[in-house]
């Protein structure tokens, strides 16, 4: 055997240049397929971060998918909001932990407003149960203090003590003007949604809409506003949604179900985890074709590497006949090129892990800060592993033909 | 005197070739002479070569090879009897360029006798022959055989060949691609090599010219049916 992986890696080492292009292609359809893949997973898990917080969401009745995308990514409107009294109702059950209330609706430049508690700062957590942060600043003291999500202030560069004006309603010109609020905390990059998010506690909401009614603005009673709507009551009227954390999980499908039958409002609350998994599905035509088609690159890549194992046979034809005369059997011919498509496969994988860890430490980063995706370092899990033992397989399997043709030809050609 | 080849009725034909076959009534050589065999290109000298060698099976008849029916026995035993018994020296030399010097001398034993006697008796083996046919060791320990010269090729063939203590050399066309002096030199060490080793050759060749150097020559055309 040790003179079989001798003959095989000389015998390779002095076809330097086509093994050297065969691992490469190899390599780089690898490299291919793991990035797809890490992309595809790393993408779904940013997703998935999202919905840790909470084991059921309260809404108004309507789809389920919408109530999940406006209230957790902050995509779309909802189409009816839930009453505060509902809300305070629902809050008291003593099954239930914390409760964060959620109220949309206005705007700042191209980023949405959120009007929340100070539970949401406390116990909103993400992928790992990881806690927000802030990066500067705290949460919201005062009615008109506002945090804001990393990506709000990296893109529209604003500093704590910026004043900030906002819209009413999403992409309106009108704006909230007479109330301006003071950025009091920015947040650290978390790669879900809350990056993209500016938010006010519940009150400064109410405030500011003090003087609206359907969409519109009203002549305004109060002269000094800022000042004087403090003295007003704030409590809000509605809300759009709530993340409930229960104290149980085992109590989820009877809270769901309590909320399903509420009397006094048409309610619904829905497990973000199973409806994400309804939405993913949806999605997960796109990267069943780009798996497909990282697939395909491989088996190219394999055959590739075959087709260059056939056309080395006619050139082998005396350095396998002599090994015949010299006492190698035909199943050490056939070991030999078999090793020979083992060791190209060997050394591909081991180039790839090598380019995907040194890729991983470069761009991981960079989409993390760019694009919210957040990719985990350890690439080396049990599903890349079996997809590596797999390339390894397949390429023995195909090898089987060349080196059955390599010893059939060596018997052959005699002497 | 024994002999060492003894054929019988032999007849041999491809599968793809009708055109061609080879025939041969009977055949004996004798162990530890020096036989050349003559014939025109296309004769059947290699095919004769490879039914000795057990690398082809006759079609009929006996090919007796040390009292051993060569073709009798199972393809395992036919390679390690071939590895074991015969050393082959080729038209072109073969010599594995990939491979030292020395790996390429010591290839028969990697695949049979390294298992059964000590390596460091092969080694020794090879420096003692290689100084007798005056390669120098830093030759024998060259990374590759890129850049052998044709006289070290062929001496390293021959050591090759005879490498394992066989009882018979083939040498197919051995000096067809060497000029006159390199073909002189080249049979002058293989006769004495055999004459000190006590080994039967016989060799292939269409040169009328390398006769003289031989106990015997057969033409192969005579005596093929």
């Amino acid at each position: 055997m040790k003179i079989l992986i001798n003959i095989a890696l000389q015998s390779l080492l002095s076809r330097k240049v086509t093994v050297f292009l065969t691992i490469i292609s190899l390599t780089i359809s690898i490299v291919l397929f793991l990035s797809i893949d890490t992309l595809r997973l790393g993408a779904k898990k940013s997703f998935f971060g999202n919905v840790k917080s909470g084991d059921l969401i309260l809404g108004a009745r309507s789809g389920e998918i919408q109530l999940l995308l406006y209230s957790l990514f902050q995509i779309g409107s909802p189409t009816n909001n839930i009453s505060w009294e509902s809300y305070q109702q629902i809050a008291k059950m003593p099954e239930i932990d914390w409760i964060i209330p959620i109220s949309l609706g206005d705007s700042h430049k191209q980023f949405r407003v959120m009007g929340t508690t100070q539970n949401y700062f406390e116990r909103f957590s993400y992928r790992k149960d990881q806690k927000l942060q802030f990066k500067s600043g705290t949460y919201f003291k005062n009615t008109f203090d506002v945090v804001i999500g990393s990506d709000v202030a990296k893109i529209l560069n604003y500093k704590l003590e910026d004043n900030i004006i906002i819209a009413h309603g999403i992409a309106s010109q009108s704006l909230h003007d007479e109330f301006p609020f003071k950025i009091k905390g920015i947040l650290k990059k978390t790669g879900t949604s809350t990056d993209k998010l500016v938010l006010v506690s519940l009150e400064a909401l109410e405030a500011i809409h003090k003087d609206w009614k359907t969409g519109s603005k009203l002549p305004s009673k109060i002269k000094n506003k800022k000042k004087e709507i403090e003295d007003l009551d704030l409590t809000p009227k509605e809300l759009t949604a709530a993340v409930i954390k229960l104290k149980s999980p085992i109590t989820i499908f009877k809270i769901q179900r309590e909320i399903n039958d509420y009397q006094e409002e048409s309610l619904q609350a829905i497990i973000p985890g199973i409806v994400l998994t309804k939405l993913w599905q949806i999605v997960s035509i796109t990267e069943n074709i780009m798996l497909s088609i990282s697939s395909m690159v491989i088996v190219s890549a394999i055959l590739g590497m075959i087709a260059i194992l056939y056309s080395n046979l006619n050139s082998r034809r005396k350095e396998m006949a002599l090994l015949r005369i010299v006492g190698a059997s035909p199943k050490n011919i056939f070991t030999l090129m078999m090793f020979e498509a083992f060791l190209i496969s060997l050394f591909s994988i081991i180039f790839a892990i090598f380019l995907v860890q040194i890729a991983s430490f470069i761009f991981f980063p960079i989409l993390d800060k760019q694009f919210g995706i957040f990719l985990e370092q350890k690439l080396w899990n049990a599903r890349n592993l079996y997809f590596l033992n797999l390339v390894l397989l397949s390429s023995l399997l195909v090898s089987i033909f060349p080196s059955i043709q390599a010893f059939r030809k060596s018997i052959n050609n005699g002497i | 005197m024994n002999n060492i080849i003894e054929i019988n009725d032999l007849q041999f034909e491809w599968n793809n070739k009708k055109q061609f076959s080879l025939k041969i009534k009977e055949l004996k050589i004798q162990n530890k002479k020096k036989i050349i065999i003559f014939g025109r290109s296309g004769s059947g000298k290699s095919t004769l070569l490879n039914l000795i060698s057990g690398i082809l099976s006759p079609t009929s008849g006996t090919l007796c090879v040390n009292n051993i029916e060569i073709n009798q026995l199972s393809q395992k035993k036919k390679d390690q009897f071939r590895a074991n018994n015969i050393g082959v020296i080729f038209q072109q030399f073969n010599i594995l360029d990939y491979l030292s010097p020395l790996q390429n001398i010591l290839l028969p034993c990697f695949f049979t006798q390294f298992k059964k006697h000590d390596k460091e008796y092969f080694y020794k083996r090879t420096f003692d022959l290689a100084e007798k046919l005056n390669i120098k060791k830093n030759i024998l320990y060259q990374n590759n055989s890129k850049n052998l010269s044709v006289g070290q090729k062929q001496r390293i063939a021959i050591l090759r060949a005879i490498i394992n203590k066989p009882y018979l050399i083939l040498a197919d066309e051995a000096t067809s691609a060497l000029d006159e002096n390199n073909k002189n030199d080249f049979i002058n060490l293989l006769m004495n090599l055999c004459n000190e080793e006590k080994v039967t050759l016989l060799m292939a060749s269409h040169d009328t010219s390398l006769k003289k150097n031989f106990d015997m020559s057969i033409n192969l055309e005579k005596i093929l049916l």
